[in-house]
């Protein structure tokens, strides 16, 4: 297997884009391409992910953007495993350059849906749930998440207030990250006082709905070493899966797909959870980071929301979870997320994070599901 | 029928139509087609009462669309009696968490554009 690394990484701002979803994907792919330090015509394909193209008349987006970069002749794909489509699409390139097929490729996440409105994202969000029991049912994601997050109220000793802590850490690295949606300093009484959208979460426990993409540039490690630029290596890779309904999981506190996938990243890395210096986690509600740090292995099950309260995740603590302001304060473009935590994990890694730099960080990791956590995609990176 | 219009009309009569291993009797909702624990396709049908307790549920105020005509409404994942199974559904008219603590008594009555309907028993 091929050594495989990241050498370069960009994002557009997330937030409510004027611009087309075609044109956010070529901005963010440049962007990576000029990172990287290479000329788009050493790409040998693309991979794009993406949900709801069809929001913004643009689907098939590969060939666009491969055009777009002056390489029309080189293949494309995309990829849609709901908001963890990012990191099944990085995946796929992963191992498509471990296994030798390509020696440099560009992965594009992007999403364009804010300007549908809520009722639009909601109803079509719900889609990604296992329909027939959930969404015809009228669950919306938050109402999914709020159901988990009224079992771990039940089953833990927690409170709603707990919950808000997370949104508030969030938000606070997320005013030191230029390209978050939302950067705004909230305190836990904002969160308690917005408005319920699926008790016992409100509307500050929920990530927004973004516009945004990211992309990096993954290749071999001899492609790195050749072209000289900063560069990250990834030394794991796991994917796991969960029942599609929340009703078929043993516990409704715990993500299957998260454990499988982060042992099979830790195992290849040959590291433990004690290892890992930051993580992106999937917080797309304050309660998926509690549930996530548990499942990644960071602290026991029922303990994580004990470690937020005594601030050990907070930036530059005992683990920093979510440097980037995550989901809830960076912003959830559903199909960038899991790109836009890999081209965070490259700025930490390289030195180019500012104000929000995790110190002496070498190890990073990535951990981006699908809906309820039914898909799920767990990477570590190395510092070179 | 087929296996979901069986599982449909059962939910109308109060019931759930589940798929028992032929193999090793490990329960599935009858969406299953393979057992998750041996891998066998044999299995029996089982009609189960559709009675059980609220594991857990959300009361939810922002709907997806045709749903706002019913907020605020619960959607509820139901423990099923005597058995490892778990279905979720639609349950009216719930505005507070002190309406539907979660071990309520609560039972399948139906189902409709709502997907499978619970009510409290």
């Amino acid at each position: 297997m091929e050594k495989v690394c990241v050498l370069g990484a960009g994002s557009t701002k997330y937030g409510k884009l004027t611009e087309s979803i075609a044109d956010i994907t070529t901005q963010a792919s440049i962007s990576a391409i000029e990172s990287a330090g290479i000329d788009p015509k050493e790409i040998k394909a693309g991979y794009i992910s993406n949900v709801f193209g069809v929001a913004d008349k643009q689907v098939h987006l590969g060939p666009v953007l491969m055009s777009n970069l002056g390489i029309s002749d080189k293949p494309s794909l995309s990829i849609e495993s709901a908001c963890g489509s990012g990191s099944v699409a990085f995946r796929e390139a992963f191992a498509n350059v471990a296994a030798g097929f390509y020696d440099c490729l560009v992965v594009t996440g992007v999403e364009k849906v804010t300007h549908t409105g809520t009722e639009w994202t909601t109803t079509y969000f719900a889609y990604c749930s296992d329909f027939f029991y959930e969404g015809q049912a009228g669950a919306s994601f938050p109402g999914l998440f709020a159901s988990m997050a009224r079992a771990y109220l039940t089953e833990f000793n927690t409170t709603e207030e707990d919950f808000a802590r997370v949104a508030v850490k969030n938000h606070n690295n997320g005013l030191l990250n230029p390209k978050a949606h939302l950067q705004k300093k909230i305190t836990i009484d904002d969160v308690m006082n917005s408005a319920v959208v699926a008790s016992p979460l409100k509307l500050y426990d929920c990530c927004p709905f973004s516009d945004g993409a990211s992309s990096v540039v993954l290749c071999s490690e001899k492609f790195a070493k050749e072209h000289g630029n900063d560069y990250i290596e990834v030394i794991g890779s796991g994917r796991g899966g969960s029942p599609a309904a929340l009703q078929g999981r043993e516990h409704m506190t715990t993500i299957p797909s998260t454990k499988i996938a982060s042992e099979a990243a830790y195992k290849m890395a040959g590291i433990t959870a004690k290892d890992i210096d930051f993580a992106e986690v999937h917080d797309c509600f304050t309660i998926a980071e509690i549930v996530d740090t548990e499942d990644l292995g960071f602290f026991e099950k029922g303990k994580g929301v004990q470690a937020v309260r005594e601030g050990r995740t907070n930036l530059n603590s005992d683990i920093s979870i979510n440097p980037s302001g995550g989901l809830k304060s960076k912003g959830h473009p559903i199909g960038a997320t899991g790109i836009g935590q890999v081209v965070e994990v490259f700025d930490q890694l390289t030195g180019k994070a500012g104000a929000r730099t995790v110190k002496d960080a070498k190890i990073g990791l990535t951990h981006n599901f699908g809906a309820t956590g039914a898909s799920c995609a767990v990477h570590v990176f190395q510092s070179v | 029928m087929t296996i979901k219009e069986q599982l449909i009309e059962n939910a109308k009569q109060g019931k759930v139509l589940a798929h028992k291993c032929t193999s090793c009797g490990l329960l599935h909702l009858s969406t299953v087609y393979f057992c998750q624990k041996c891998g066998s396709k044999g299995f029996e049908d089982a009609i189960l009462d559709g009675t059980g307790s609220v594991a857990t549920y959300t009361i939810i105020t922002v709907a997806p669309a045709g749903f706002e005509k019913y907020t605020p409404y619960a959607f509820v994942v139901l423990q099923l009696d005597k058995t490892d199974l778990r279905i979720s559904g639609f349950m009216a008219g719930i505005a507070t968490p002190a309406d539907l603590p979660v071990g309520t008594r609560a039972k399948i009555t139906g189902f409709d554009e709502r997907g499978i309907i619970i009510e409290k028993q």
